[in-house]
């Protein structure tokens, strides 16, 4: 029974191409109709996903602001993601008269596209890998690229003061935090030796003690390589307290303000998945992907932890958005060079050190110094330029 | 002949189906990059050419050099052309639409044929030399793996100059982006 729902998926796959093989279906047309089925499938999940966390996401900024957020349609508001899609569809698709129309038409189809690309490789339970490739995490950085271009688009394709100020704070954002990015990702891939997404989640296997997993975000290297990897996926996916791009207060919605109707619909929705794939990504590297957190707990099947524990870092970004103010646009650039990059560089010379002294009591004292030392001496560099001065009222008191 | 074609349609599908993979990339990167030298607009021209460079690096992938493909992209697509990108939006925006013409007359047909003439005679040369009388080696797998040992093996010297290179322009840009101090 619980071996048969670890493999649900596959086996039901399985079932039905045997099926239709028997009816004389040639091999090649089965090979293409199972790779379209588990595109369906990929692709049928996180758009649910998403649905769902967009009623989720106002619910929980809702309860952390102390109202009750979106109520009306349906039990506890669940419909609601119903009633934005017919919003959506039924509205006004405007074009600016001066829009470089070509570009401002393509520029959602472009945003899409690496989104849904990027989940091909992600290992969503035991053997269930959609692409199993040699360079996995190479790849999903490699189409990862392709958001940027389509950020670009919509910022100069909507001929919008705002839409191009937007989508350059965007890009800048996005090509800072990207190198931090793929360094502390590089980090997992040189302890597990491979870049392939699988072969990283099974070097985190395993339990030290009979219980404590071997996962990443708990060696000294990992924590900071996985903190870094958080906090540039935030920045990333453009989301609180990264979204400056789409700072309303200054910018109307940057890239986004001249887009209505379904295009902006495409633009939310693709923002969600690459949310997603991020998470899952994240989840991948350092927590162990699809692994039971405890040994007992091997009973629930592998991909429904994989599902939970991506589910737990989106609403751990969401509690972030609800948390922290916005950043300025020269602050958040100055935090991904001076302080992101350096670190990052620490974790992967600890990592190093770490595996080569051999993993045991050593390496923890080793590696724990590597970061910790730059770790104090950035943070208070950076602390001590704002230093906080008591504040005069000129007209109270 | 439509018979012959749909014979080796059924016979061996999924090689027909890769070859496609390689051809139609080919097609489209050809094609963008022919475009991206005609448009008069700037934008469009860019973007063309970063269609190109995606292009190119299915091209890598279908023709199973996986590693090359994805640097392409990441590369390419993330770099360079967000660099020529952010050029263009940094320049004046009538200079963007406005592009003057600086040649006319015979002067573009005699640059297309002086530089079509170049690449006949240099194909003739290739094609005329021993090198291209060897037999066609076998299609050669590059695992990762193998590219990051011979990287850190045999080629490790040339990989660090590469990278001192590459920090010197680095710390260069430094210098000359930085402000005077008074």
């Amino acid at each position: 029974m619980i071996s048969s729902l670890e493999s649900a998926p596959i086996d039901v796959l399985h079932w039905f191409l045997g099926l239709l093989g028997s009816f004389g279906v040639p091999a090649w047309i089965l090979a293409i109709i199972s790779a379209l089925i588990i595109i369906g499938t990929i692709i049928g999940v996180f758009l649910s996903l998403f649905a769902l966390t967009s009623v989720m996401e106002r619910k929980i900024l809702a309860r952390v602001q102390n109202r009750y957020g979106p109520n009306r349609a349906g039990p506890f508001g669940l419909f609601q993601p119903i009633a934005d899609g017919i919003k959506m569809i039924t509205k006004e698709d405007l074009v600016p008269r001066t829009a470089d129309w070509i570009v401002h038409f393509l520029a959602p189809v472009v945003m899409m596209v690496p989104a849904l690309l990027v989940l091909a490789i992600i290992p969503y339970g035991r053997d269930m890998v959609p692409a199993e490739l040699d360079a996995g995490i190479l790849y999903f950085f490699a189409v990862g690229a392709g958001t940027e271009v389509a950020v670009f688009m919509a910022g100069w394709g909507s001929n919008n003061k705002y839409s191009v100020l937007g989508a350059m704070r965007a890009i800048a954002q996005m090509i800072s935090y990207e190198l931090p990015l793929v360094i502390s990702a590089i980090v997992t891939a040189m302890i597990s030796g491979s870049l392939s997404p699988s072969a990283i989640v099974s070097a985190q296997g395993g339990f030290a003690f009979g219980f404590v997993p071997q996962w990443f975000a708990l060696t000294p290297w990992g924590f900071t390589a996985g903190l870094i990897f958080y906090i540039c996926a935030l920045a990333e996916s453009n989301r609180s307290p990264f979204d400056l791009p789409e700072g309303e207060s200054e910018l109307v919605a940057g890239h986004l303000t001249e887009y209505s109707g379904f295009k902006y619909a495409t633009f939310f929705m693709a923002e969600y998945v690459g949310m997603f794939a991020i998470c899952g990504m994240f989840v991948t590297l350092f927590l162990g992907g699809w692994q039971a957190p405890l040994p007992f707990l091997d009973i629930i099947p592998s991909w429904c932890w994989f599902l939970g524990k991506v589910c737990f870092v989106a609403f751990t970004m969401i509690w972030v958005r609800a948390t922290l103010p916005r950043l300025r646009i020269d602050h958040l650039l100055a935090f991904a060079w001076k302080f992101l990059l350096p670190m990052s560089f620490a974790a992967f010379l600890s990592a190093a050190c770490w595996h080569y002294a051999g993993r045991g009591p050593l390496a923890w004292i080793l590696s724990l110094a590597i970061v910790g030392i730059p770790y104090l001496l950035l943070g208070n560099a950076f602390t001590n330029r704002f230093s906080v001065s008591r504040r005069t009222y000129l007209f109270s008191e | 002949m439509v018979t012959d074609f749909l014979k080796t349609c059924c016979a061996d599908p999924m090689k027909l189906i890769g070859e496609w993979f390689v051809i139609l990339p080919a097609l489209v990167l050809l094609l963008a990059a022919a475009a991206a030298v005609v448009m008069r607009n700037l934008i469009h021209a860019a973007l063309l050419l970063t269609l190109s460079f995606i292009a190119l690096g299915i091209v890598f992938i279908a023709l199973g050099a996986e590693f090359v493909g994805f640097v392409q992209l990441l590369v390419y697509v993330g770099a360079v052309a967000m660099v020529i990108v952010f050029s263009i939006l940094l320049t004046k925006p009538d200079q963007l639409t406005k592009s003057r013409n600086l040649l006319s007359g015979f002067a573009p047909a005699a640059g297309v044929a002086v530089a079509f003439t170049a690449l006949a005679a240099l194909l003739g040369f290739i094609f005329s030399s021993p090198l291209a009388k060897k037999p066609m080696p076998a299609p050669a797998s590059a695992p990762v793996a193998a590219i990051g040992e011979a990287l850190m093996g045999d080629y490790v010297i040339a990989l660090i100059v590469l990278g001192i290179l590459l920090t010197a322009a680095l710390v260069g840009a430094a210098v000359i982006a930085m402000e005077d101090k008074p």
